[in-house]
């Protein structure tokens, strides 16, 4: 810059700068991490994204063709057709028996934002899965960070059946699914995976199963599967 | 009449797996959003495909929502906008050619422009409006057609610096304006 600003109008320069998409890739991330640790420059840039949005209000509105929505529900919800049965065939299920009880929904939550992004912690995880039986019973939230192998479990909803236990496996390709462990009863728990596991978290499925106290006595999934949800990269 | 509470319950009933509520928002929202794409891309195929990703993204993006400080359409057409502009770039250094879509737009002021004046965002337009011509319609071609300093210094003449300082004196007088 050529003139001088003074620090007010220099924020508010480069907010709006930052929500026209003006600014350098660098400059850009340098931007975000200054918002995510100062909330007058995340209230400076909302309040652009306000006022640039009414640029857009005379935009008329058009219906997009049905053949979006068809598009975006085959993108989101595969679930729904060839998915759900192979992936219970993989956990050695029968799924003609077991459909209609197990019903659990696959659901990525991606927590990284395009416009924000959260203040960072010690904790940087890479992945996450929300592992949710579809009737909202069973919330567990799986965040992966990759440099320490950590794994954090969060249990929002839910509980092991008295006499029973809850217990975590890693589904990957074809393989036969891996014990994490059994679900702690605290609601938050970390696993540090080995090598082996480890690697197969990017492409993996996280699934839980209902089983005996203690876990599966036979090393894979004897209880039916109450909630699954596939890892997905922020 | 979908209010704006109404778009932010669906929004946080989707961060919970709801797929009804998802329905409900794309019902709701997806003309808008699709009018936008149309208007950014200026191409029906382009625009369909960028639609469906912006609702895919929404979809799994509505756990952050809560977090963003926007107002839910804000945070909707922010999305979509920063998505279309996206293609549109990519669109043009895959060709090379940067001016053939934004110029059907030129012609100032456009239909928007005109429209903007009888709507809701009557404050912006009439502070664009106290901007030398010029400058507003930089603005504007930043916002839409997602124009970098590199094209506005092009379009305008002048060198990268120059056009950078005025654009950023405008954009202060512009938020004084707004505040005022």
């Amino acid at each position: 810059m050529t003139d001088a600003l003074d620090d007010n109008e220099e924020a508010t320069a480069l907010a709006a700068e930052y929500a026209l998409g003006l600014l350098t890739e660098d400059e850009a991330l340098a931007f975000e991490a200054a918002m995510a640790v100062d909330p007058d420059l995340r209230e400076i840039y909302a309040r652009w994204a306000e006022d640039f949005v009414s640029v857009a209000d005379g935009i008329h509105p058009v219906p997009p063709p049905q053949s979006v929505l068809e598009r975006i529900n085959a993108d989101l919800f595969p679930a729904n057709t060839a998915n759900k049965p192979s992936l219970l065939a993989r956990l050695g299920l029968l799924p003609a028996a077991l459909t209609g009880l197990v019903a659990a929904a696959t659901v990525l939550v991606v927590v990284n934002l395009d416009v924000l992004r959260p203040a960072p912690t010690a904790f940087a995880p890479e992945y996450v899965a929300q592992v949710t039986a579809e009737d909202q019973s069973l919330v567990v939230l799986a965040a992966y960070d990759a440099d320490t192998k950590v794994l954090r479990l969060d249990r929002s909803a839910g509980a092991a059946q008295t006499g029973r236990s809850l217990e975590l496996w890693l589904v990957v390709g074809d393989a036969a699914p891996v014990s994490l462990g059994v679900l702690a009863d605290a609601s938050a728990t970390e696993i540090t995976l080995s090598d082996d596991l480890a690697a197969g978290i990017p492409d993996g499925i996280l699934a839980i199963s209902d089983e005996p106290l203690g876990g599966s006595p036979t090393g894979s999934a004897t209880g039916p599967v109450v909630a699954v949800g596939a890892v997905t990269r922020l | 009449m979908t209010t704006p509470a109404d778009i932010e319950t669906m929004i946080a009933r989707m961060a919970l797996g709801d797929r009804a509520a998802f329905s409900t928002l794309y019902s709701a929202t997806s003309a808008k959003l699709f009018g936008i794409s149309l208007r950014v891309l200026n191409n029906r195929a382009e625009a369909e495909d960028a639609l469906q990703e912006v609702f895919v993204k929404v979809w799994r993006k509505s756990a952050s929502y809560q977090v963003n400080g926007l107002s839910p359409m804000t945070w909707l057409i922010t999305i979509t906008r920063n998505h279309c502009i996206d293609r549109l770039r990519a669109r043009k250094t895959a060709t090379g050619q940067m001016d053939e879509a934004v110029d059907i737009a030129d012609a100032a002021p456009g239909p928007e422009a005109l429209a903007i004046a009888a709507s809701e965002g009557v404050r912006i337009a009439d502070c664009m409006g106290q901007l030398e011509p010029d400058r507003a319609d930089a603005v504007r071609r930043a916002y839409l057609e997602g124009e970098t300093y590199d094209e506005l210094a092009t379009r305008y003449g002048v060198p990268l610096n120059t056009i950078r300082t005025w654009l950023r004196r405008s954009l202060i007088k512009l938020r004084e304006c707004l505040s005022s």
